[in-house]
Parts: structure tokens; sequence; C-alpha cells
């Protein structure tokens, strides 16, 4: 019977205050995508640190004709030379550092690489091998580690510049750091939004409806019977809002990287659709607090029980 | 007539049997450290099954004595107690539970427009979370008590203001409280309709609850010849057994 009581009760506020309701709800629509907006990024950076972070390596490139760097005075490198960088590779003070055997890339695989690389560009046919640099390809045992490298590798003679590729990754994910600050600073200010509106829609809820709760008082209903229909209007708003929100995560993860990026960039791994809803449960949770507390907050000052 | 023989609610507190219904221990009640107190050391005590007319000028304190037995303001000095207990040491959550056992009738009425007498009545005991079977069998006898019976689907605004007094006093006593406070109940009334409100509270008194009536109207009180507490000034200047509306300082005769 309360129960049954408690939902009518509900139903005649909402009905009674559906406008108010409605920009509840997309008010919080609004808020929690960006939460969620930020959530997704956040996971694509880890996506694509895990992807990428096996396969990076330090690239020790060695010096052509055209290399300006001191170490390349004497001209391009010569045998003597590079088989001093292989043992310096396989010296104990440096082999602990790297996972796996040095790669060595010469010019003519380099161009291959580099024909792959480019394939659809005119480049490609003004391109040749000596323009190249031959390398070494280095994995390491732990990629923090690269200045040590850096810094045993690139005096040494006939080697022009070492290479953090992890270096060129890092940009991009400080890229994508800064957009999922940029979504979280938005969406605090919508949360704040948010808070303020429910707590304005329940304080004129419990004021169009002050006849009938001062009647409860009289008649000795509990505080729980009083308040709980206000809170759980709020909160109602507040979980269809969450719930659009992972809606629209979803759909955007799904059709937009899922279906659109995902095959305009083959080699990149993106999170999936259904990460996007693994986010859904803790949107739903965020909308239900925000909303619990600022209406119970709003009732403790404006509902007197 | 209300049918159950057992006035006190069910889910309410243990009513002390010997003890009086309402005790005002030297109850003062400042609301305005200004102005003079609203109520100053007021002594009285309502015995269970009693009627009192509270009587007394607008300001002299009624109200307020209204409001302290319900626990909407705490008493400034003094101890407040209702069936043998201390308000005062009644926590907020057990409020509720303290005003179940105290009906309440307004001037005003204070019904529920836009719901019908039958709702208006239903509502208080859905808010305490009465079983709808209880509620079906209940509204309709308590609605014949105070003879509002085949009216049950009218509106408020379809009702006379007496009617509207009497679905207020149905309201009031559908839990069945062992005190009824009325706040110049017929205030609003002609002199005729307010004596079938006068006879509507009698017969709930007969039925053991304790009846409190604040009132300006001497007619009433001169013809009912009950116990009569006069407030002036937040004292209390006079409690006759049986009184009549004006004290004898006051030259009626």
């Amino acid at each position: 019977m309360r129960l049954a009581f408690i939902l009518s009760e509900i139903g005649s506020g909402l009905r009674r205050n559906l406008s108010m309701l409605v920009s509840v709800i997309l008010v919080t629509f609004v808020s929690l995508t960006f939460v969620g907006a930020a959530g997704l990024l956040q996971m694509q950076i880890s996506q694509m640190k895990g992807f990428w972070y096996d396969k990076v390596q330090v690239a020790i490139f060695l010096c052509v004709d055209s290399s300006a760097s001191p170490s390349c005075a004497a001209g391009p490198v010569t045998d003597q030379q590079r088989q001093n960088i292989r043992d310096l590779l396989a010296s104990p003070s440096v082999d602990p550092y790297i996972a796996g055997e040095p790669i060595h890339e010469s010019q003519q695989e380099a161009l291959g690489h580099f024909k792959d690389q480019f394939a659809n560009s005119p480049i490609v046919d003004s391109v040749t091998a000596g323009q190249l640099p031959e390398s070494f390809r280095v994995n390491l045992e732990n990629p923090e580690k690269y200045e040590v490298i850096n810094e045993i590798f690139s005096s040494v003679p006939g080697v022009d510049v070492v290479i953090d590729q992890r270096e060129l990754l890092e940009q991009v994910f400080s890229v994508m750091n800064v957009a999922s600050l940029v979504a979280i600073g938005i969406a605090v200010v919508m949360i704040v939004c948010a808070v303020l509106l429910i707590a304005t829609t329940i304080r004129l809820s419990a004021f169009s409806r002050r006849r009938e709760t001062g009647i409860m008082r009289l008649v000795g209903a509990s505080k729980t019977v009083i308040q709980l229909p206000f809170v759980l209007e709020g909160v109602i708003a507040a979980v269809i809002g969450a719930v659009l929100a992972s809606g629209t995560l979803w759909a955007v993860s799904h059709f937009f990287i899922g279906e659109w990026l995902a095959t305009e960039y083959p080699n990149t791994a993106f999170i999936s659709s259904t990460q996007a809803v693994l986010l859904a449960p803790g949107l739903v949770l965020l909308g239900v607090v925000l909303a619990g507390v600022s209406s119970l907050l709003t009732l403790r000052r404006y509902l007197k029980v | 007539m209300v049918s159950s023989p057992e006035p006190w609610p069910r889910t309410g507190m243990k009513w002390a049997q010997k003890a009086a219904m309402i005790r005002f221990d030297n109850v003062t009640k400042v609301y305005d450290r200004k102005s003079r107190p609203a109520l100053d050391s007021v002594n009285l005590e309502v015995d269970r099954g009693d009627f009192v007319f509270l009587v007394g000028p607008s300001g002299s304190g009624k109200s307020t004595f209204i409001r302290l037995v319900l626990k909407e303001d705490r008493a400034t000095r003094g101890a407040v107690y209702v069936a043998g207990r201390n308000v005062a040491n009644i926590p907020n959550w057990r409020v509720p539970k303290l005003r179940r056992g105290i009906g309440v009738v307004f001037q005003d009425f204070r019904l529920l427009p836009n719901k019908t007498v039958f709702a208006n009545v239903a509502f208080a005991m859905q808010v305490i979370g009465r079983k709808r079977a209880i509620i079906r069998e209940t509204v309709p006898e308590v609605l014949r008590t105070v003879g509002l019976e085949g009216k049950d689907h009218r509106m408020p605004h379809e009702l006379s203001g007496g009617e509207q007094q009497r679905v207020a006093i149905a309201r009031a006593v559908v839990n069945k409280p062992g005190i009824l406070l009325a706040d110049e109940p017929t205030g609003n009334l002609d002199p005729t309709t307010s004596q079938g409100i006068m006879k509507v509270l009698d017969r709930i008194n007969q039925n053991g609850t304790t009846v409190v009536m604040a009132t300006h109207d001497d007619g009433i009180v001169d013809e009912m010849r009950k116990r009569v507490i006069e407030l002036s000034e937040g004292v209390v200047v006079r409690d006759d057994v049986q009184g009549i509306y004006a004290g004898a300082g006051e030259a009626v005769l």
C-alpha cells in the first residue's frame, strides 16, 4: 500500500513539473555524456599504450652522406664503426636494458618499408636507398630507460641520431589527455548546473505540494514517506539522463569509432563499443548520487518534516 | 459513531492509563526575546476523556499551546507531557508517532482540493501505511460519524463550509487519535452550522477522545458548559470546570 502510494505521489509530481523535469534530464544527459567522453578517451589512451608500447622501439640511425651531426663528421658509417656498435649493443653495460635481439635494418630494407608506408604518395619514386639511413632497432626491457641508450649511443662514431619512437606516441597521448581534461572541465561545469537545477526543481516541487506535505506531517507520516517522492523524482530524472548519455556514448563508439575510424585506420587499436557499455553503470550511479544528494540537501532546507 | 471501543492508535505509543493526557509543567515559550513570552509559566492538565475550551483573545497563546503539544515548537522553559511523555525527550524520528496520536482541525479546513471527500480522509491513512482493505472499511464509517454519509465522491468545492469542516474532522480522527486539537474550528462558520460541528466534536469526545478546542465563539462555549481555560497574554487567568466564555470579572451577569 505504502509503495503504491509513494509511486502515485511520484507520478503526480512528475506530471506537475514536466518541463522542469525535461530540463533536468537534458542537463544530466549532457553533463554525464562529457564525463563518459573523458572516460572513453582515457580508455582509448590506455588501449593504445598497451598496443603500441610492445611495438615501439628505439631506433639508432647510422650516418649517411647527408648526415650533419658531429659524430658523422667522418662521412657515412664504416664497417668498423658498424661492428663497434654491434659489440656495444651486446656488451654487459647495455644488454640488460634490451629485450630480445637488436634488429639491423639496411638501407635497402629501409627503402622497402618507406615504400610500403607511403605507397600512395608520389614522393616514393624520387627516393633512393642511399638517401635513407640504415639503423639498429632495439626493443627496451623498460621503455622508460630510453635516456640510458641515448646517452651511450648518441656520441658513438657512426651514429647519426637516436630516436625514441615512444616520444612520438607521447605527443599523441598528451593531445588526447588534454582533450579528456577539457571534457572533464565541461563536465564539471555541467554537473554544477545539473545539481543546481535539480535543487531548484525539487524546491518548486516541494512548494507546489506544500499543502499535501503539511497534512502528511500533521497526521504523522514518517520523514521517509514525505521526502521519498521528491528524492525519487530527482533520481528518476537523473537516471533517464544517465541512460541517454550511455546510449549516446555507445552510439559514438559503435558507429563513429567502430565502423568508421577503425576502417580508416586499420593499424590502430580502438576501444570497442562493449567497453563504452561498461561505463554505463558508473554514469547511472553518478547520476543517482548527484540527484539524491542534491535533493536531500534541498529538502532539508525547504521541506520541514 | 466511531465503532472501535479503543480510541488509541494501534501503532501509537502506549498511552498511560492514569496520567493526564496533556500536562504543561511551568511552560514558557518565547518566540522573540524583545516581546513578551507567548506562554508564561503555564501549568495545566487535561485529563483523558476531557473536553476543554481554550479561550482568550488573539495572541493570548492558544495556538502556541497547540504547537507545543504537536512538538512543532519546543518550550523555552518547562516541560510539556503528552500521554505521560515529555515531548522534549521524543527524538525527531519518533515525532510522527506522537502526531499519529493527535488529530488536528483548523479554521481553514485544509482539505486537498483535487481529491474527493473519500480520498481526503483516506490520505491520512495512506501516508501512515494502512492497508487498502482497512481504509475502504474505516473511511465510510468515519464519514458516517461526522454526518457525511453518501458524500464520499464529492469534491471539496462542492461542499458547504460546514461539510468541509466535517471532512477535516473525519480526517483528523480516522486514525483514532487519543487527542483531538481543534484550532477555531467554527471560526468560518455560521452559528447553526457551528452547532452541528460541536455535536460532531461532542460525539467524538463521548467515544473517549480527549478534545481541546481553541475558540472565540462565546455562544458555543456558553451552551456546551464544558471546562474552560482562559489565557490572557500567555498566562492562564481562569480554569472553570463547567465554565462559560466570559470570566466573572468580565461582567456578563
